[in-house]
Protein backbone atom coordinates (compact mmCIF):
# COMPACT_ATOMS: atom_id res chain seq x y z
CA UNK A 1 0.00 0.00 0.00
CA UNK A 2 2.65 2.22 0.89
CA UNK A 3 4.27 1.43 -2.07
CA UNK A 4 1.40 2.35 -4.29
CA UNK A 5 1.33 6.15 -2.51
CA UNK A 6 5.01 6.42 -3.06
CA UNK A 7 4.47 5.76 -6.14
CA UNK A 8 1.68 8.10 -6.82
CA UNK A 9 3.51 10.63 -4.43
CA UNK A 10 6.81 10.39 -7.21
CA UNK A 11 4.00 10.51 -10.16
CA UNK A 12 2.84 14.22 -8.82
CA UNK A 13 6.11 15.47 -8.05
CA UNK A 14 7.35 14.65 -11.75
CA UNK A 15 4.23 15.70 -13.41
CA UNK A 16 4.78 19.39 -11.14
CA UNK A 17 8.26 19.60 -12.35
CA UNK A 18 7.13 19.41 -15.48
CA UNK A 19 4.62 21.87 -14.85
CA UNK A 20 7.04 24.27 -13.45
CA UNK A 21 10.02 23.62 -16.62
CA UNK A 22 6.88 24.73 -19.07
CA UNK A 23 5.65 27.16 -17.04
CA UNK A 24 8.89 28.98 -16.69
CA UNK A 25 9.74 28.14 -20.61
CA UNK A 26 6.64 29.62 -21.50
CA UNK A 27 7.60 33.11 -18.57
CA UNK A 28 10.58 33.69 -19.65
CA UNK A 29 9.39 33.88 -23.59
CA UNK A 30 7.32 36.24 -22.42
CA UNK A 31 9.70 38.35 -20.56
CA UNK A 32 12.17 38.35 -24.15
CA UNK A 33 8.62 39.78 -25.88
CA UNK A 34 7.88 41.98 -22.99
CA UNK A 35 11.17 43.70 -22.87
CA UNK A 36 11.99 45.93 -26.11
CA UNK A 37 15.74 45.33 -25.63
CA UNK A 38 18.20 42.68 -25.17
CA UNK A 39 19.95 44.63 -22.07
CA UNK A 40 16.86 45.12 -20.64
CA UNK A 41 15.54 41.33 -21.05
CA UNK A 42 18.53 40.32 -19.07
CA UNK A 43 17.68 42.17 -16.20
CA UNK A 44 13.47 40.96 -16.20
CA UNK A 45 15.07 37.45 -16.72
CA UNK A 46 16.95 37.39 -13.67
CA UNK A 47 13.90 38.89 -11.84
CA UNK A 48 12.04 35.89 -13.14
CA UNK A 49 14.83 33.27 -12.42
CA UNK A 50 14.99 34.79 -8.77
CA UNK A 51 10.85 34.68 -8.07
CA UNK A 52 11.06 31.03 -9.21
CA UNK A 53 14.26 30.48 -6.75
CA UNK A 54 12.73 31.98 -4.11
CA UNK A 55 10.51 28.94 -3.67
CA UNK A 56 12.47 26.36 -4.44
CA UNK A 57 12.71 24.27 -1.25
CA UNK A 58 9.66 24.09 -0.57
CA UNK A 59 8.52 20.88 0.30
CA UNK A 60 4.43 20.44 0.56
CA UNK A 61 2.98 19.03 -2.58
CA UNK A 62 -0.20 21.17 -1.78
CA UNK A 63 1.51 24.53 -1.59
CA UNK A 64 2.95 23.71 -4.38
CA UNK A 65 0.00 22.61 -6.41
CA UNK A 66 -1.69 25.79 -5.32
CA UNK A 67 1.67 28.12 -6.36
CA UNK A 68 2.14 26.76 -9.70
CA UNK A 69 -1.76 27.53 -10.20
CA UNK A 70 -1.04 30.70 -9.25
CA UNK A 71 1.54 31.03 -11.19
CA UNK A 72 0.29 30.04 -14.16
CA UNK A 73 -2.80 32.64 -13.39
CA UNK A 74 -0.70 35.04 -13.25
CA UNK A 75 1.48 34.08 -16.35
CA UNK A 76 -2.23 34.25 -18.31
CA UNK A 77 -3.14 37.62 -16.95
CA UNK A 78 0.35 39.30 -18.40
CA UNK A 79 0.67 37.19 -21.70
CA UNK A 80 1.83 39.18 -24.33
CA UNK A 81 -0.80 40.02 -27.25
CA UNK A 82 1.18 39.54 -30.32
CA UNK A 83 4.96 37.46 -29.18
CA UNK A 84 7.16 36.65 -31.13
CA UNK A 85 6.64 33.60 -33.31
CA UNK A 86 9.57 32.06 -35.62
CA UNK A 87 8.47 33.30 -39.51
CA UNK A 88 8.05 29.34 -40.12
CA UNK A 89 5.82 28.48 -37.84
CA UNK A 90 1.97 28.56 -37.47
CA UNK A 91 1.30 31.99 -36.74
CA UNK A 92 4.32 33.17 -38.28
CA UNK A 93 4.62 35.65 -41.16
CA UNK A 94 6.21 32.87 -43.72
CA UNK A 95 3.75 30.74 -41.80
CA UNK A 96 2.34 28.75 -45.16
CA UNK A 97 3.73 31.24 -47.73
CA UNK A 98 5.10 28.95 -50.21
CA UNK A 99 7.69 29.36 -52.93
CA UNK A 100 6.10 29.64 -56.52
CA UNK A 101 6.83 26.13 -58.01
CA UNK A 102 9.81 26.20 -60.16
CA UNK A 103 9.39 26.80 -64.29
CA UNK A 104 8.45 23.17 -66.00
CA UNK A 105 6.00 22.19 -63.48
CA UNK A 106 2.87 22.64 -64.27
CA UNK A 107 -0.70 22.22 -62.60
CA UNK A 108 -3.47 20.51 -64.07
CA UNK A 109 -6.71 21.76 -62.89
CA UNK A 110 -8.72 19.12 -64.06
CA UNK A 111 -10.81 18.52 -61.08
CA UNK A 112 -10.49 14.78 -60.78
CA UNK A 113 -11.94 14.45 -64.18
CA UNK A 114 -9.69 11.61 -66.49
CA UNK A 115 -8.71 12.32 -70.11
CA UNK A 116 -10.49 9.44 -71.67
CA UNK A 117 -14.20 10.89 -70.03
CA UNK B 1 81.49 24.20 -18.44
CA UNK B 2 84.14 24.89 -20.04
CA UNK B 3 83.55 21.78 -22.88
CA UNK B 4 79.91 23.45 -22.94
CA UNK B 5 81.46 27.12 -23.74
CA UNK B 6 84.11 25.45 -26.04
CA UNK B 7 80.66 24.25 -27.95
CA UNK B 8 78.81 26.83 -27.89
CA UNK B 9 81.38 28.90 -29.24
CA UNK B 10 81.81 26.96 -32.04
CA UNK B 11 78.02 26.50 -32.98
CA UNK B 12 75.93 28.86 -35.17
CA UNK B 13 72.62 28.22 -34.76
CA UNK B 14 70.40 29.33 -37.88
CA UNK B 15 68.30 32.31 -37.11
CA UNK B 16 65.73 31.36 -39.80
CA UNK B 17 63.81 28.24 -38.50
CA UNK B 18 60.51 29.79 -38.76
CA UNK B 19 60.53 30.63 -42.54
CA UNK B 20 61.51 26.65 -43.06
CA UNK B 21 58.04 25.64 -42.26
CA UNK B 22 57.01 28.48 -44.36
CA UNK B 23 53.60 30.93 -44.01
CA UNK B 24 50.67 29.12 -42.63
CA UNK B 25 47.95 28.49 -45.04
CA UNK B 26 45.74 30.89 -44.50
CA UNK B 27 42.60 29.45 -43.21
CA UNK B 28 39.42 29.89 -45.15
CA UNK B 29 37.46 29.88 -41.91
CA UNK B 30 35.14 32.40 -42.75
CA UNK B 31 33.11 29.69 -44.12
CA UNK B 32 32.06 28.00 -41.54
CA UNK B 33 30.60 31.72 -39.98
CA UNK B 34 29.34 32.92 -43.24
CA UNK B 35 25.12 32.29 -43.30
CA UNK B 36 22.42 33.52 -44.79
CA UNK B 37 20.33 34.50 -41.90
CA UNK B 38 17.00 34.67 -44.53
CA UNK B 39 17.42 31.33 -46.32
CA UNK B 40 15.88 28.02 -44.70
CA UNK B 41 16.81 26.32 -47.76
CA UNK B 42 20.85 25.21 -47.10
CA UNK B 43 20.73 22.17 -44.83
CA UNK B 44 23.29 22.03 -41.82
CA UNK B 45 25.85 19.93 -41.60
CA UNK B 46 26.57 17.85 -38.67
CA UNK B 47 29.78 19.48 -37.67
CA UNK B 48 28.19 22.58 -38.01
CA UNK B 49 25.45 21.86 -35.45
CA UNK B 50 27.82 20.37 -33.20
CA UNK B 51 30.41 23.46 -33.50
CA UNK B 52 26.99 25.86 -33.02
CA UNK B 53 25.88 23.77 -30.10
CA UNK B 54 29.05 23.04 -28.32
CA UNK B 55 29.68 27.37 -28.54
CA UNK B 56 26.09 28.15 -26.88
CA UNK B 57 26.50 25.47 -24.20
CA UNK B 58 29.90 26.51 -23.32
CA UNK B 59 28.62 30.35 -23.28
CA UNK B 60 26.21 30.14 -20.74
CA UNK B 61 27.60 31.79 -17.81
CA UNK B 62 27.09 28.19 -15.23
CA UNK B 63 29.13 26.22 -17.05
CA UNK B 64 32.44 25.48 -17.39
CA UNK B 65 33.53 25.30 -20.85
CA UNK B 66 36.42 22.87 -20.71
CA UNK B 67 34.49 20.48 -19.47
CA UNK B 68 31.65 20.88 -22.88
CA UNK B 69 31.83 17.67 -24.80
CA UNK B 70 29.37 16.62 -27.72
CA UNK B 71 27.79 13.65 -25.39
CA UNK B 72 27.67 15.67 -22.20
CA UNK B 73 24.23 15.69 -20.03
CA UNK B 74 23.01 18.98 -18.85
CA UNK B 75 22.32 18.27 -15.21
CA UNK B 76 24.00 15.22 -14.80
CA UNK B 77 27.54 16.51 -15.70
CA UNK B 78 27.49 20.11 -15.74
CA UNK B 79 25.49 20.64 -12.53
CA UNK B 80 22.89 22.55 -13.96
CA UNK B 81 19.52 22.60 -12.69
CA UNK B 82 16.33 21.97 -14.53
CA UNK B 83 15.60 25.88 -14.97
CA UNK B 84 19.11 26.11 -16.47
CA UNK B 85 18.19 23.43 -19.05
CA UNK B 86 15.04 25.58 -20.08
CA UNK B 87 17.45 28.71 -20.49
CA UNK B 88 20.21 26.68 -22.59
CA UNK B 89 16.81 25.06 -24.57
CA UNK B 90 15.67 28.51 -25.17
CA UNK B 91 18.97 29.81 -26.30
CA UNK B 92 19.34 27.08 -28.77
CA UNK B 93 15.62 28.07 -30.21
CA UNK B 94 16.66 31.67 -30.73
CA UNK B 95 20.39 30.16 -32.11
CA UNK B 96 18.99 28.20 -34.59
CA UNK B 97 15.79 29.55 -35.74
CA UNK B 98 13.28 27.06 -34.38
CA UNK B 99 10.34 27.25 -32.45
CA UNK B 100 10.66 23.85 -30.23
CA UNK B 101 6.87 22.96 -29.05
CA UNK B 102 6.75 22.95 -25.12
CA UNK B 103 6.92 19.22 -24.43
CA UNK B 104 9.67 18.13 -26.65
CA UNK B 105 12.17 21.07 -25.53
CA UNK B 106 10.94 19.65 -22.07
CA UNK B 107 12.60 16.13 -23.38
CA UNK B 108 15.87 17.74 -24.58
CA UNK B 109 18.24 17.13 -21.67
CA UNK B 110 22.17 16.65 -22.71
CA UNK B 111 24.28 18.00 -25.45
CA UNK B 112 23.51 14.67 -27.70
CA UNK B 113 19.83 14.86 -28.22
CA UNK B 114 20.26 18.75 -28.99
CA UNK B 115 22.59 17.83 -31.63
CA UNK B 116 20.44 15.31 -32.71
CA UNK B 117 17.11 17.14 -32.58
CA UNK B 118 18.59 20.21 -34.08
CA UNK B 119 20.41 17.86 -37.00
CA UNK B 120 17.30 16.24 -38.02
CA UNK B 121 15.14 19.51 -37.98
CA UNK B 122 14.08 20.65 -41.35
CA UNK B 123 13.75 24.13 -40.83
CA UNK B 124 16.83 24.51 -38.73
CA UNK B 125 18.73 27.23 -40.02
Amino acid sequence: MSGVSTAAYVARRAAQKERVRILYRRALKDTLNWAVHRHLFYQDASDLREKFDANKHVEDIDTIDRMIAEGEATHNKWRHPDPYIVPWAPGGSKFTRNPTPPAGIEIVYDYGREDND
Amino acid sequence: MALRAAVLRHIRVPVGTLTATGPKPLQWSLCSSLRFFSSHDDHLTKEEVIERVLSIVKSFPKVDPAQVTPDVHFQKDLGLDSLDNVEIVMALEEEFKLEIPDKEADKIDSCHLAIEYIYNHPLAG
